[in-house]
């Protein structure tokens, strides 16, 4: 079939519906953009946030037990230096919701730490070993995560009593299960490359294999989920103080304060109101930066 | 497959006596005494040593665990030590209500979470549907459902004064003219009762339901992308189906498995959330019901509660697994 002229020049002139160069290029420019702005969110909120709870003393306008007769239960502004009203004490809520991400904070990262560092290494040793070591460690953690994270940490947290270190070993020991499951799938990919077998062949013992190749090669995911449990741990803290079983008043913590402003939810809402927001903007902030780590690294999501 | 479901079965059962000593032994480390938390501070060491006999605490624990499991297994968890009562038949009082939060908050969170995570998906081209789907997800996994059933209190009950400020309705007069039979011949009644009940219902399953239905749009949405990458979904579009029954015959049909794995994955959330729910509406039910017995020490009731717990997302996990065997036969269990 001949070809017309028109037909010709159309054809000729589809190229020039494709971008340019440039406008590619700033195409993926804004598709990276778009990709690190709830990253870098993330990261400013919880650097602010760590910040914040570092200089507690120096930001918060007062002591988180100090109280002012005068100001019982006054909402936001009172006195003109309340900012965010104060509590049924007269303490400054500001000041306390400051101080309460210290206890937050602390316990978000210090349980993830204990999490990572008693889960990881079973799960690495379950992967990597196999067999009896793996059946024994895998059934064990089938047991605890036959619990939920919160219920496993209430039942802990209620044997040792309510304490900021009993809070971070009952929220770790109970977010270990994870790191556990995790670190073994991933161990049993990992023990499978070529290089475990030259590993081997090389005479490498077990455990500087498991150090020195396996680990290296299996962090980034487990860092990436690590983050994600950091915003789950801040969650359960604040469930566990909510239902008294977490740091002891008068130390403030977010949970503690929102739970001591339900009674108060008929005449002073901004107790619970800003304590709630603390919690989410903390858990939002975390689950920000876990998400977007996770969308960068998994090379799954990067084409979408 | 019946050998599949079996051994299943017979898996879970050490993983529930597991999951059961667990609780024994947590609890039995204690600081606080069972008797003190009931008598006070005031109490004398006789009155104290009384009770402790009284309640079998005085025997040694391997006798006490012993007791506890073989009573377990016909499922008598023994009598509350403050007020006396069994606790199977308490449990059997508060189920009716955990039950129908759960019910009701999971088919709120999959009204609401299915429907806009494959949007999400299936718009994934779209930043602004996307997103906004997204952006509202990640905001709902951030609330703390505590949190967010005081804001509902706050406007729904204080505010407008629609719905109660606490309790649960009366479920057991619905259950007991169920049972017998009087709602056909008392049936205004039967339905004053049941309305109450839903009355008293909808704050919470909104509650829980509503911060749940970020979980389940976000798992929806990453199994909605995970099937549309498939090979099949290519052959039906290049076929020339038209988008519309791509999706409707191809994507979401093969969307049960992954349904199946989000409502596996939901019960424990929301057995987590179920304690924290009925805490903040004062509304009966096992989760309320275990935090009070952890802070009156009353292990019976406490040991009770979370058995029940476990046994639920244990046996909603196995059913989740025996289901996918039957919804896709291209899964063979050896």
């Amino acid at each position: 079939m001949a070809t017309t002229g028109k037909q010709a020049s159309s054809a000729l002139a589809a190229p020039e519906r494709f971008p340019t160069a440039e406008a590619w290029r700033q195409g993926l420019r804004w598709r990276r953009w778009r990709k690190l702005f709830p990253m870098l969110c993330g990261i400013v909120l919880v650097f602010i946030m760590i910040l914040v709870a570092a200089l507690a003393p120096w930001f918060a306008p007062f002591s988180p037990s100090e109280q002012f007769s005068a100001y019982v239960l006054k909402g936001p502004g009172a006195g003109g230096t309340h900012l965010l009203g104060t509590d049924e004490f007269g303490r400054d809520l500001l000041s306390r919701i400051i101080w309460g991400a210290r206890v937050s904070l602390q316990v978000g990262l210090a349980a993830v730490v204990v999490g990572f560092a008693l889960g990881v290494p079973l799960g690495i040793i379950a992967g990597f070993l196999g067999g009896r070591v793996e059946m024994t460690i895998m059934r064990l953690t089938d047991m605890l995560m036959a619990f939920p994270t919160l219920l496993l940490a209430l039942i802990i947290v209620a044997a040792l009593g309510g304490s900021l270190v009993n809070e971070i070993l009952a929220i770790g020991i109970a977010l270990t299960p994870n790191f556990t499951r995790l670190a073994r799938s991933l161990a049993l990919t990992v023990r499978e490359n070529d290089y475990i077998m030259a590993a081997r062949a090389l005479g490498c013992s077990q455990v500087r294999i498991m150090l020195r190749h396996i680990l290296p090669n299996a962090i980034s995911t487990l860092v990436v989920i690590a983050t994600l449990d950091i915003a789950s741990a801040i969650r359960t803290e604040a469930g566990l103080s909510f239902l008294g079983l977490g740091v002891p008043p008068p130390t403030p913590s977010w949970g503690n304060i929102l739970s001591e402003g339900r009674q108060y939810i008929k005449c002073c809402t901004w107790l619970t109101t800003y304590s709630g927001l603390a919690i989410m903007l903390a858990v939002l902030a975390f689950n920000l930066m876990g998400d977007a780590l996770r969308d960068l690294l998994d090379p799954r999501l990067r084409g979408e | 497959m019946f050998q599949y479901v079996m051994r299943r079965l017979l898996l879970a059962v050490p993983m529930l006596l597991g999951a059961m000593s667990i609780v024994f032994f947590a609890l039995r480390v204690l600081p606080g005494d069972p008797c003190m938390a009931m008598m006070g501070d005031q109490a004398t060491r006789d009155a104290l040593k009384d009770c402790v006999r009284d309640l079998g605490l005085d025997r040694p624990v391997v006798i006490q665990y012993g007791e506890f499991l073989w009573k377990s297994v016909r499922l008598d968890f023994g009598q509350s030590f403050r007020q006396h009562y069994r606790v199977t038949d308490y449990i059997l009082r508060m189920f009716p209500y955990t039950f129908t939060l759960v019910l009701a908050s999971m088919v709120i969170a999959l009204a609401i979470g299915l429907p806009t995570g494959i949007l999400s998906a299936l718009k994934r081209r779209n930043p602004l549907i996307d997103y906004t789907v997204r952006i509202i997800a990640l905001l709902g996994l951030s609330m703390p459902v505590f949190w967010f059933g005081i804001l509902l209190l706050i406007m729904f009950s204080l505010r407008f004064d629609l719905f109660p400020l606490i309790g649960g309705g009366d479920m057991t007069t619905v259950l007991d003219m169920l049972t017998s039979g009087e709602f056909v011949t008392y049936p205004e009644d039967f339905l004053a009762a049941v309305v109450d009940v839903l009355h008293h219902l909808v704050l919470p399953a909104f509650t829980l339901g509503i911060t749940l239905a970020a979980t389940v749009s976000r798992l929806s949405r990453s199994a909605m992308l995970e099937v549309i990458s498939q090979d099949y979904i290519r052959t039906a579009r290049a076929k020339g189906l038209s988008e519309r029954l791509v999706v409707y015959k191809h994507a979401l049909r093969n969307m049960t498995i992954p349904l199946l794995t989000i409502i596996g994955v939901f019960m424990a959330v929301a057995m987590t959330g179920t304690v924290l729910t009925e805490t903040v509406f004062t509304r009966p039910g096992l989760g309320k019901m275990l935090v009070d017995a952890i802070g009156a020490r009353d292990y019976p009731l406490a040991q009770g509660a979370i058995t029940v717990f476990t046994m639920m997302i244990i046996g909603v996990n196995l059913l989740v697994d025996i289901l996918y065997a039957a919804f896709d036969p291209r899964i063979v269990y050896s």
